[in-house]
């Protein structure tokens, strides 16, 4: 589903180049869960921006289903990224002036979807996230599991092809965390795309493959065969 | 989504409850100020502009070498109509000079001004009584309209609008009249009267010496105003010559005439001062500059806000919200805010709007349909909407996802220097009020403190109507008796009468000696004049009636006077005027009977004047504690004292009238004074939400610096450094401008301080002690704080 080839991204500063992805390959299947993995600074937050279009990178391609997506014009890349792409984020980055359920139908509104549809497929999701009492509070009110529920379900309600995860367990106590990388790997095997980048092999442990970054290069790939068969 | 967008700005709008009170609240006061401005500024620009010819009325004045004038003699009313085509219709006009008593059995009007009007000039200046302009017959008929408001006086439970027999002076003059109607009194108009008397034709006697009237033209449509004023002048040079056969021509070849438009006359009359013009242009210029300040406030207390905005700007951009949804909504929420502050700030205009009116002697109101207001303020409401939103729009929605979703961002670096810039730019208009306001105040003080050179505060001005003049005019009587019986009554010293009162415009008339020829100001006075006013002599003595010759040719002239016809011994000396030969036998010293605006005139006090107005301005001096019981007993005692003036004692302390001169300066102090007031309190709000973002931006600076062994001290003297750069920059900035302004605003003075140099230091303390108290205020959160709690999500 995902063609990447060649990918090179710089920082630039007034004094000091730095090269974030240098000659990055990289395919993902349909229904895959990749983790991608690397000490800090070695360019995998980088890497999912540019995937998630909101960061663009020097030179390379990026296909998605044969679109090549780097040529883009920023309104282009805006109605793509909300068509086919969820987000899930360390810190969830909730709107802390909008309910549970107003986050969830953000999306949503975004896509044009009529309200009684929105009503619908949002309740549909906090149903399953098992976080119906919670849907009238505020994030502030919310555990940082809970939070991290409500960011996953905003991720999926437009039920897009490709899920990007950057560490959703960073900020959690193993029991959340297992909770939340249980919840991706339900939403994997119904057939949802997933790219996470974690610092954690445990995480690691419950994808298909994870990808090992260094100073910008892949250095390994690692198949995670339980896992693996289960797509197969 | 307009909905939700709704919801988050005002859930946000609540949780920053202070911030937006502050927004919302500093731009409110502002646009308090500035609606008011803009109120008066229509009220003072439109004055007559009801009047269908507005556009095509002009006033002719007449410039004589030393001023000019409005009175021009009516017979050269008749000449303009003659000779030039392009002059639609020509009219004339004449204010009464002094009071006039009207009664109808025991109630009495006084009325301060009746405006006599040819039928002309009525229908020129859209005169219109009740009922409608009538066109009275013959040439004898005057009518009579009174405002509603005299009429009201006169006559409390009139319903129709016919005729009313009146008596006019004293009950015993014997003198009756009609008045015809009733007339609206335009306010709002060059022409303000209490009542308007209209003839068919006026000034018929009159020639070219007599230079009673005020002649107004309306002009034919696309007239060439330059070139008639030439033909005018030419046409006045003429009819001159014809009339004064004894006058040098090169004399008549100096006098020219000039068309002042209907639209001149309020603000800026050729023949005038056009201090009221340049009132109104500071009032805006400060009305638009306390409205930009509140303008960059907002902008920046909305970019403060933004790093609080960052996450959700961020969250909806991935969720796929273009740039410009997010522009439109930031631009939105401040519009809703602008829209909430120009209802506050009607209400707030409201409530103040009555001492505005008592400041500025006018009657404005809010609520009235012909308001330009009310399609003035949607105008503005856009216009400060875009100003002040704009900004923090295109920066808040130009955030970067990528960048701020990481949780550590920060926006301190981004739009440093306008910012900064901003609040220098604030605290200059703020300095430049305060030394303004402070520089007002040094010469104000000196205006009260300064010895004007005579005393008012013990002396009574008298209105009176009869006329005390020697050689007797047109009925006028010996002052004598007059004030013999005055003199009487126990408390009152002494008793003057004279033709004009310090404070007021004195006459101006050709007198020559030593060789010149000047036209200089008289004043023709009866004895103890300069004793009532407490006027210093400096040589020679003051009138006396122990001297047969004072009320015949003795002059009395001041040290203006003297020095102008370049007398080194003026004592026996004679100068020459009114075809008298007048010997001078005393020098007196300057004082200011116009105040401190207008040097001390050349000016001769000679009691015989066969050319002079008339006397009718009694002055008494009275002794401070028996002021009440003096007063009472003159005016119980004033028909047998004073029987032509009639049962009718009118007064008032002249210290009063004389300081009206001071008004418009103390009006001038009233609104710098709330000018000063609000630019720093809307200056300082601005600080305290910048100083506030600031320290936000450096929590973690703070903490990292107290856990390396900072103290408090040293920490408050880190944050406050950069602030005190700038308010001393701002002040830097603003000095020269302040003392180019204050100093042209001196030297309207005739009399005036030095320039001071406090001002400019206090302006200095003030902003950088507020400047420090505020930020230090705010700084204390974030020094105060657990350095950990800072540093925990590194």
């Amino acid at each position: 589903m995902i063609k990447i080839e060649n990918l090179e991204k710089v920082y630039k500063t007034e004094e000091i180049e730095t090269t974030a992805l240098n000659g990055i390959n990289l395919h993902v299947k349909e229904g895959e869960f990749v983790s991608i993995m690397g000490p800090s600074g070695c360019g995998k937050s980088t890497l999912l921006n540019v995937m998630g279009l909101l960061d663009k990178p020097e030179s390379g391609s990026y296909k998605f289903i044969e679109t090549e997506l780097l040529t883009l014009n920023d309104r282009e890349r805006s109605n793509f990224r909300k068509r086919n792409m969820g987000f899930v984020f360390q810190n969830f980055n909730l709107i802390d002036e909008l309910t549970v359920f107003e986050n969830i139908e953000l999306p949503l509104i975004y896509n044009k979807v009529p309200a009684g549809e929105r009503k619908k497929l949002v309740n549909e999701i906090i149903g399953r996230m098992n976080i119906v009492n919670r849907s009238g509070h505020f994030p502030q009110q919310l555990s940082g599991g809970q939070q991290q529920r409500v960011a996953v379900a905003r991720a999926l309600v437009t039920k897009p092809k490709l899920v990007l995860a950057d560490e959703p367990t960073g900020n959690l106590d193993s029991t959340h965390g297992n909770e939340v990388m249980e919840l991706l790997c339900e939403l994997n095997e119904t057939g949802t795309t997933i790219v996470m980048v974690t610092h954690s092999s445990h995480d690691a442990s419950f994808s298909n493959r994870i990808i090992n970054l260094k100073d910008g290069h892949v250095i390994s790939e690692k198949i995670n065969k339980g896992r693996t068969e289960e797509l197969i | 989504m307009f909905k939700l967008n709704l919801k988050i700005a005002l859930r946000n709008l609540w949780k920053n409850r202070g911030i937006t009170s502050i927004n919302v609240g500093g731009l409110a006061i502002a646009l308090a100020a500035f609606i008011l401005v803009m109120m008066y500024a229509t009220y003072e620009t439109t004055f007559d502009k009801e009047n269908p010819n507005y556009d095509n009325i002009y006033v002719v004045g007449i410039t004589y070498p030393e001023f000019k004038t409005y009175y021009t003699a009516a017979p050269f009313a008749k000449a303009i109509k003659q000779n030039f085509l392009e002059v639609e219709s020509v009219g004339l006009i004449k204010e009464s000079s002094f009071e006039l008593t009207i009664k109808n059995g025991k109630k009495t009007l006084f009325t301060g001004k009746i405006l006599a009007a040819d039928y002309n000039a009525a229908k020129i200046l859209n005169i219109q009584p009740k009922g409608g302009l009538v066109q009275p017959s013959g040439d004898v008929e005057r009518l009579t309209y009174l405002s509603d408001k005299s009429m009201k006086t006169l006559f409390p439970s009139k319903k129709d609008n016919k005729p009313e027999m009146v008596g006019f002076g004293a009950s015993n003059s014997g003198i009756t009249g009609t008045i015809a109607g009733s007339i609206k009194n335009n306010l709002h108009s060059n022409f303000v009267f209490d009542g308007v008397s209209i003839g068919n034709e006026l000034g018929n006697g009159d020639n070219y010496d007599m230079n009673n009237y005020t002649i107004c033209l309306q002009l034919k449509s696309g007239t060439d105003v330059i070139n008639l004023e030439q033909k005018i002048t030419d046409l006045y040079q003429a009819e001159l010559l014809k009339s004064k056969k004894g006058k040098r021509n090169d004399e008549i070849k100096g006098i020219s005439a000039f068309l002042d438009p209907l639209s001149n006359l309020h603000l800026r009359p050729k023949a005038g001062n056009d201090t009221p013009y340049k009132i109104l242009i500071a009032l805006s210029v400060l009305g638009i500059l306390i409205l930009v300040i509140a303008c960059i406030n907002f902008t920046n207390l909305s970019i403060a806000q933004a790093t609080k905005r960052a996450k959700e700007v961020g969250i909806k951009k991935v969720m796929g919200a273009f740039r410009l949804q997010l522009t439109t909504q930031f631009l939105v929420e401040i519009f809703m805010q602008c829209f909430v502050a120009i209802i506050l700030a009607l209400i707030l205009a409201e409530l103040i709007l009555p001492s505005f009116n008592n400041l500025f002697q006018v009657q404005l109101t809010i609520w009235d349909l012909e308001n330009k207001l009310f399609w003035q303020l949607p105008l503005i409401l856009l216009v400060i909407t875009i100003i002040a939103g704009i900004y923090p729009a295109l920066v808040l929605s130009g955030f970067k996802p990528a960048l701020v979703l990481k949780g550590n961002f920060s926006t301190s670096k981004q739009s440093y220097w306008l910012r900064n810039g901003l609040l220098v730019f604030q605290f200059s208009i703020a300095v430049v009020f305060i030394i303004s306001l402070f520089t007002i105040n040094s010469q104000l003080k000196y205006m009260q403190s300064q010895d004007v050179g005579f005393k008012t505060n013990q002396v009574v001005y008298i209105k009176n109507l009869t006329l005390f003049n020697k050689p007797a005019k047109m009925g006028s009587v010996n002052f004598e008796p007059v004030r013999e019986k005055m003199l009487k009554i126990p408390g009152i010293q002494s008793a003057t009468v004279a033709t004009y009162i310090p404070g007021g415009t004195n006459g101006i008339n050709s007198y020559s000696a030593n060789g010149v020829k000047a036209n200089i100001d008289f004043v023709n006075v009866e004895f103890d004049y300069f004793e009532t006013l407490n006027i210093k002599l400096k040589e020679g003595r003051f009138f006396s009636n122990t001297f047969k010759t004072d009320t015949v040719n003795s002059a009395v002239v001041n040290e203006t006077a003297a020095a102008k016809y370049g007398m080194k011994n003026p004592i026996g000396q004679t100068i020459t005027g009114s075809g008298i030969e007048y010997k001078i036998v005393g020098v007196i010293k300057d004082f200011k009977s116009q105040g401190f605006e207008i040097a001390v005139q050349p000016t001769i006090y000679t009691i015989n004047d066969p050319h002079g107005d008339y006397k009718t301005q009694i002055m008494v001096k009275i002794e401070e504690n028996r002021m009440a019981e003096a007063l009472a007993a003159l005016k119980s005692q004033w028909l047998q004292i004073n029987p032509k003036d009639g049962e009718d004692f009118r007064y008032e302390f002249l210290d009063e009238l004389y300081g009206k001169l001071f008004k418009k300066q103390e009006q001038l102090q009233s609104v710098f004074f709330a000018a000063a007031i609000l630019t720093i309190f809307i200056a300082i709000l601005g600080l305290f939400a910048f100083a506030k973002y600031i320290t936000n931006g450096r929590i973690k600076e703070i903490a990292v610096r107290k856990i390396l062994g900072a103290n408090d001290l040293q920490i408050f003297k880190l944050i406050n450094k950069t602030f005190f750069v700038m308010v001393l920059v701002a002040n830097l900035i603003s000095w020269p401008l302040a003392y180019i302004l204050t100093k042209k605003w001196l030297e309207t003075f005739a009399y005036r301080v030095d320039m001071p140099i406090l001002p400019f230091t206090l302006s200095a303390l003030i902003t950088i002690l507020l400047t420090i108290v505020t930020v230090t205020i705010q700084a204390r959160k974030a020094v105060k704080a657990n350095p950990v709690d800072a540093l925990k999500y590194e």
